[in-house]
């Protein structure tokens, strides 16, 4: 049960300071416009060369349109393949996507791994025998667990190298940056070792799994033992889940607030609408600000300071 | 060429400097320019040195006064502290803390934004001007001195010293930057070091009082107290704009008039008032245009509405916030149903984009860049246009306001393929711009022998690719650069000047709005005159 208890724990983690970075995102002021383009839900034509509404005469007059497809059209090579990098830093590319990839593979691993546990859970059996979903969920499992080990040790092997030996990188790394790909290497190769050696249908896996799903409980047949390669590997692949949120490894799911709070978000301060209602709010704020310039007192809000002028242009 | 070993942490070592450019350090430039290829940025003279910080490179923006004791040091790094903190709080920096916290915690480091970076790769890949350097030297400080347990996790996540040469060498490697924010467009995460400067830029003004003085105190603070930064108060400005509406006549064979206050006309045209005084053609030229395609408009002759500027976009969100108030409240006054911005790609920005989340109710006054207008005057045949007047090789500078940053990027583009049958594209172009150099600021900032460092380093990317649009033409063939933009074009001036391109290539600049009336039939002078330049 303790390798259990450290599971839920983590994953009690991940949940927790994933759902803090994100209410804190949606609960943070409205911030003055700082887009840059291509904005991607322009049209196809705007959003090819970079054009925004602002391109049209009287544009406030006009209806705005988003095209959320070529926000979708944009984002699915940018996430999966990291197109991205592949354009401005292809060395980088080469070692950087075997481990994104790797990682949308472990997720991919572990939802399989998942559906599994809950059939098995129903009284199925996740086997070359089974039904076609069940031999499907079995054969993408050995797939996708496959492409994730190899993947993941061959591009953290990669990361670790260039951060060690290219003094672009070297010099601004520091032991966090060292100690977070030592420790996804050390999981796939442990990983990679549980499975060529101990688990190579992820049988051991999937009856974790189904552990956690029942407390404890074991899938018939199952001896409930995952070995030591395997339990090495729940033990790391547990403390990543917690650790990532805390740290710059969540733009993997921050990346999200990057492009849609920030750097497409373009929307126009309409009068009446809500965001002026926010402004309006944010103008309330009562800034400290020391330069005598500013004016501040921590009494006058940003709406009084503006309005009023600087001592110095009086 | 190789990076230097310079790391953050080495930002408050008490080093003579971080950074120096040796003769031969900078990318070569083409014939017939090779003997620009030893040139280094003449130092400052001992006396001029004495007093005022200057440990960081070769050159001096700000010129930070010396502590005279280490109470006064002491002042300064908790008012650093104090500063910091500030931008990280609702109250104060409710306008960016946002943006600023996601790319503050989500860099991974992996340099991908260096190669975009114009300064960093045309001074030679000087470590010190690596997009990434100053971020990470501010997330550092972050990270040990305002978050808790600092102390302890800078030992894992990267240490760094906080003593006046670090706050010092910060303050001017802000101005380092022209906030062009190519770096960001290619950030594989969005992360934005351009941002990051800007809030630092903000950090030493709205806390230190310290900025660079051509943009605070001969900029924002003279605006606002004379009328423009030019220093021009309203009654210059009508002179001169008088003197312009005589010259137009002249070169039009017809009566033009330049509109002051008429209230509720349709359009205030908001000129930087940059242009009254370096290129009065500007303002002519947009008067013509407008006239003869039947618009409706007015200048303002109140103090801040003739001049369009606000340096406050740059370095002090409060001086941005009274200007572009100002701005709207003379619009208000004048009953306009829209504001026009003029050929200034910081004023399209600071008014259209950063300030429309200041101006609500009656102040949100429509705002709209001549970019537009001008191409909807030029396609609606409303002019008579003869493009063979322009038959001169032309290409076009993207100013980074307007395009990466605004997204106005085709109707400048359909104007020229319609008047100028020999225009070409920069390398790369639109969204992919190169800044002139002068970005953020540096166009007019000239203290020191900060001027030579822009023409030699932040400028040298775009004059390589002027050089390149016209590399197939005969040195001389008059050329003309298009930038519609005032600093833009004051960048531009300097480096044709400074490298003698004009003698050497032939190679001249101006704005649209020239081109287009010197298109223009029945005009009985032709606007642009090469020779006469």
């Amino acid at each position: 049960m303790g390798l259990y208890s450290l599971t839920y724990l983590c994953c009690a983690v991940f949940v927790i300071a994933f759902a803090t970075r994100i209410y804190r995102q949606f609960t943070l002021p409205v911030h003055l416009r700082w887009e840059l383009y291509p904005v991607k839900h322009e049209s196809s034509e705007k959003a090819n060369y970079g054009g925004s509404y602002m391109e049209e005469l009287n544009w406030w007059e006009k209806k705005r349109r988003r095209y959320f497809w070529n926000e979708i059209k944009y984002m699915i090579p940018e996430i999966l393949f990291l197109r991205g990098v592949w354009n401005e830093n292809r060395r980088l590319w080469w070692v950087s996507f075997p481990f994104h990839f790797a990682l949308y593979m472990l997720i991919g691993t572990l939802v399989l791994l998942f559906f599994g546990a809950i059939f098995m859970v129903f009284g199925g059996t996740v086997s070359t025998g089974s039904s076609v979903i069940l031999s499907l969920i079995y054969y993408l499992t050995i797939l996708c667990g496959f492409l994730a080990l190899t993947l993941g040790a061959l591009g953290t092997a990669g990361l670790l190298y260039r951060r060690f030996f290219d003094p672009e990188l070297k010099n601004y790394s520091s032991l966090a940056d060292y100690f977070n790909l030592f420790i996804f290497l050390i999981f796939f190769i442990f990983g990679l070792f549980a499975w060529l050696f101990t688990d190579l249908d992820f049988a051991g896996a999937r009856a974790y799994l189904y552990g956690l799903l029942t407390l404890g409980g074991q899938p018939e047949g199952h001896t409930g033992s995952q070995g030591f390669l395997g339990q090495i590997s729940i033990v790391i692949a547990s403390f990543l889940i917690g650790y990532i949120p805390l740290t710059h490894m969540s733009h993997m799911f921050m990346k999200y607030f990057i492009y849609h709070s920030v750097r497409w978000e373009d929307s126009p301060n309409l009068k009446g609408s809500k965001i002026e209602t926010a402004i309006l709010e944010n103008l309330g704020f009562k800034p400290t600000w020391a330069s005598a310039h500013i004016g501040a007192d921590g009494k006058k809000s940003w709406a009084e300071i503006t309005t009023s002028g600087s001592k110095e242009a009086k | 060429m190789k990076a230097q070993a310079i790391k953050p942490s080495d930002i408050s070592k008490p080093l003579r400097y971080l950074s120096h450019i040796e003769p031969g350090d900078l990318p070569p430039l083409p014939p017939p320019y090779e003997d620009f290829n030893q040139k280094v940025i003449t130092p400052l003279k001992e006396e001029k040195m004495a007093n005022i910080e200057t440990s960081l490179d070769d050159t001096v923006a700000i010129g930070i006064p010396k502590p005279k004791n280490k109470e006064e040091e002491e002042k300064y790094i908790r008012a650093f502290l104090s500063g910091l903190g500030k931008l990280f709080e609702k109250e104060n920096n409710w306008g960016f803390l946002q943006p600023l916290l996601l790319s503050m915690e989500h860099c991974a480091k992996c340099q991908t934004c260096s190669e975009s970076c114009p300064v960093f790769e045309a001074s030679g890949r000087k470590e010190i001007y690596r997009p990434n350097f100053r971020s990470e030297v501010l997330r550092r400080i972050y990270r040990k001195y305002i978050k808790p347990f600092g102390k302890l996790s800078a030992k894992l996540t990267g240490d760094i010293d906080l003593n006046w040469t670090t706050i010092a060498r910060l303050a001017e490697l802000a101005y380092r930057c022209t906030l062009c924010r190519r770096c960001a467009s290619v950030c594989p995460i969005g992360v934005d070091n351009g941002l990051i400067t800007h809030e630092i830029r903000k950090l030493f003004s709205q806390e230190l009082g310290i900025a660079p003085k051509e943009i605070h105190d001969k900029g924002t603070v003279q605006q606002l107290k004379v009328g423009s930064s030019t220093g021009m108060n309203p009654m210059a400005v009508k002179d001169s704009v008088e003197f312009i509406e005589e010259e137009m006549t002249d070169l039009a064979g017809f009566k033009v008039e330049i509109p002051w206050d008429k209230e509720g006309a349709e359009i205030l045209l908001l000129h930087n008032a940059g242009e009254v005084l370096s290129w009065p053609e500007n303002v002519g030229a947009f008067a013509i245009i407008l006239q003869v395609a039947g618009i409706s408009w007015t200048l303002s002759s109140e103090s801040v509405g003739y001049d369009g500027v606000n340096y406050g976009v740059w370095y002090d969100d409060v001086q941005l916030a009274r200007v572009a108030v100002k701005h709207a409240e003379i619009a208000k006054k004048l009953k306009v149903k829209k504001i026009l911005i003029g050929e200034c790609g910081h004023a399209h920005k600071a008014l259209m984009v950063i300030a429309d989340r200041v101006l609500t109710g009656d102040l949100n006054v429509p705002r709209e860049s001549a970019m537009v207008l001008l191409d909807d005057i030029v396609q609606s045949g409303k002019l008579k246009l003869d493009p063979s007047r322009n038959n001169f090789p032309v290409t076009l500078h993207d100013p980074c306001n307007l395009v990466r940053l605004l997204g106005i990027v085709e109707p400048q583009r359909r104007i020229l393929r319609r008047i100028a049958p020999k225009f070409r594209e920069m390398t790369p172009h639109g969204v992919e711009n190169y800044c002139c150099g002068g970005g953020s600021g540096f166009a007019i900032m000239s203290s020191y022998n900060f001027a030579e460092w822009r023409t030699l380093v932040s400028s040298r990317k775009k004059f390589l690719q002027i050089l390149d649009a016209f590399k197939d033409e005969p040195l001389e063939i008059p050329k003309y650069v298009c930038a519609p933009c005032s600093n833009c074009k004051g960048s531009i001036r300097d480096i044709l000047d400074y490298y003698r391109a004009k003698e050497r290539s032939h190679i001249h600049y101006g704005g649209l709005v020239e081109l287009i009336v010197n298109a223009m039939e029945g005009m009985k002078k032709p606007m642009i005159k090469f020779d006469e330049k």
